[in-house]
């Protein structure tokens, strides 16, 4: 029996015993909150059949696919096109360009998923979570139907928030509520609040081989579509591991203290 | 962020380590340089996302510096053979690292041979 209904009720009687009008308590019991991807009862419910099961340590693969998302770029807009311009730059005189990963800041999507360490990925019928071997980064794509939050309460993130179905063989994973601040794509590429991706992952090689196929816009960076195509392979040898990065750690590198970085 | 030639040694080391150390860029290493530095280790940290040693040097003028090297994450450095103890402080040392291009005293690791005479590399 569903523990949903006890606490509506409960709600409601509290509403009333407050001296709130019936018709709010009514509302309260209109307005079913989400239940939690992890909550037995959305684990429970009937679905369709998933397509794969990402469970699995994975790897990016850099023998197909750099690590970078461009080229080809899109047509940048002004000021994404001023940092292009200054981080093709400082990279032809040796220099880091606002290499704000190496200054402890997460690496956000889409980089963190070809940081080249390991991704566990653990999938349940109602969400895939990610946690990357660099950093622990953590990303949840849901796919229990919940819609994007409400952008008047999203809690913006490096990671943003993404929401997936299933398309045939293919996983599609919308994704957005970005925090633009020190983050950026491939060497200082800015986003803004307006960035969005979808991710289309297609299981290949018998399971051993995934394909992620980026669209990624941002009309205030970019015109169109920025398109990227990446993989990475099972890796069952291997965990991931705990790692931080931590500014007195930072202190003893001479890569991230030199003054050879543009900050 | 990286030059191409750094960016191909980087994901090279990466993919025969199994597991690579990408936490910032290598722009500012000179990869085509190797310099060796014969000295006394400080410190050896053994950590994620990088550990690294802290060498004592002592120049031809008599003045000793303390130079930096990065190398890769614990688990690249296992695969090499490496342990946490292979290095202590007070270890006499030759290491070899791509400098910084700007003459500050510090390297991207790329081997070093032990007080036993033993050469161990990065991954």
């Amino acid at each position: 029996m569903s523990r949903l209904p006890i606490a509506l009720g409960a709600a409601a009687a509290a509403c009333a015993f407050m001296g709130a009008p019936l018709a709010q308590a009514q509302q309260a019991q209109a307005e079913v909150p989400q239940l939690g991807a992890l909550a037995p009862e959305n684990l429970a419910k009937k679905r369709p059949k998933a397509a794969f099961d990402l469970t699995g340590t994975w790897f990016v693969d850099t023998k197909k696919a750099s690590f970078k998302f461009g080229p080809a770029y899109p047509k940048f807009l002004p000021e994404a096109q001023k940092e292009y311009d200054a981080g093709v730059k400082a990279t032809a005189e040796h220099r880091a360009y606002k290499d704000y990963i190496g200054q402890c800041y997460p690496a956000g999507m889409p980089m963190i998923m070809t940081r080249v360490w390991p991704i566990a990925m653990v999938q349940l019928p109602t969400v895939i979570y990610m946690v990357s071997g660099f950093e622990n980064a953590f990303r949840a794509i849901y796919l229990d139907g919940r819609p994007h939050t409400d952008p008047d309460l999203v809690v913006r993130s490096f990671n943003g928030e993404s929401i997936g179905h299933w398309e045939g063989d293919t996983l599609v994973v919308d994704t957005n509520a970005f925090t633009p601040e020190h983050h950026t794509i491939d060497v200082g590429i800015p986003i803004s609040d307006q960035f969005h991706m979808v991710e289309r992952l297609r299981l290949l090689d018998k399971g051993q081989s995934l394909e992620i196929a980026y669209t990624m816009t941002d009309p205030r960076m970019w015109e169109g579509e920025w398109k990227s195509l990446h993989y990475w392979r099972r890796v069952d040898d291997q965990d991931i591991t705990e790692v931080e990065c931590l500014p007195d750690l930072d202190q003893h590198l001479p890569a991230t203290q030199s003054k050879l970085n543009v900050r | 962020m990286k030059s191409p030639a750094l960016i191909a040694i980087a994901i090279g080391a990466a993919l025969a380590a199994g597991q690579a150390s990408a936490h910032h860029s290598y722009a500012m290493f000179d990869a085509a340089q190797n310099k060796q530095l014969a000295g006394t280790v400080q410190d050896f940290k053994w950590t994620n996302p990088h550990s690294y040693i802290e060498v004592l040097v002592t120049d031809d003028k008599g003045q000793t510096q303390k130079w930096g090297v990065e190398c890769g994450s614990p688990a690249q450095l296992v695969r090499a053979g490496w342990r946490s103890s292979t290095l202590n402080p007070g270890d006499h040392v030759v290491v070899t690292v791509h400098p910084l291009r700007s003459g500050e005293f510090g390297g991207a690791f790329v081997s070093v041979q032990t007080p036993d005479g033993k050469v161990l590399k990065g991954s």
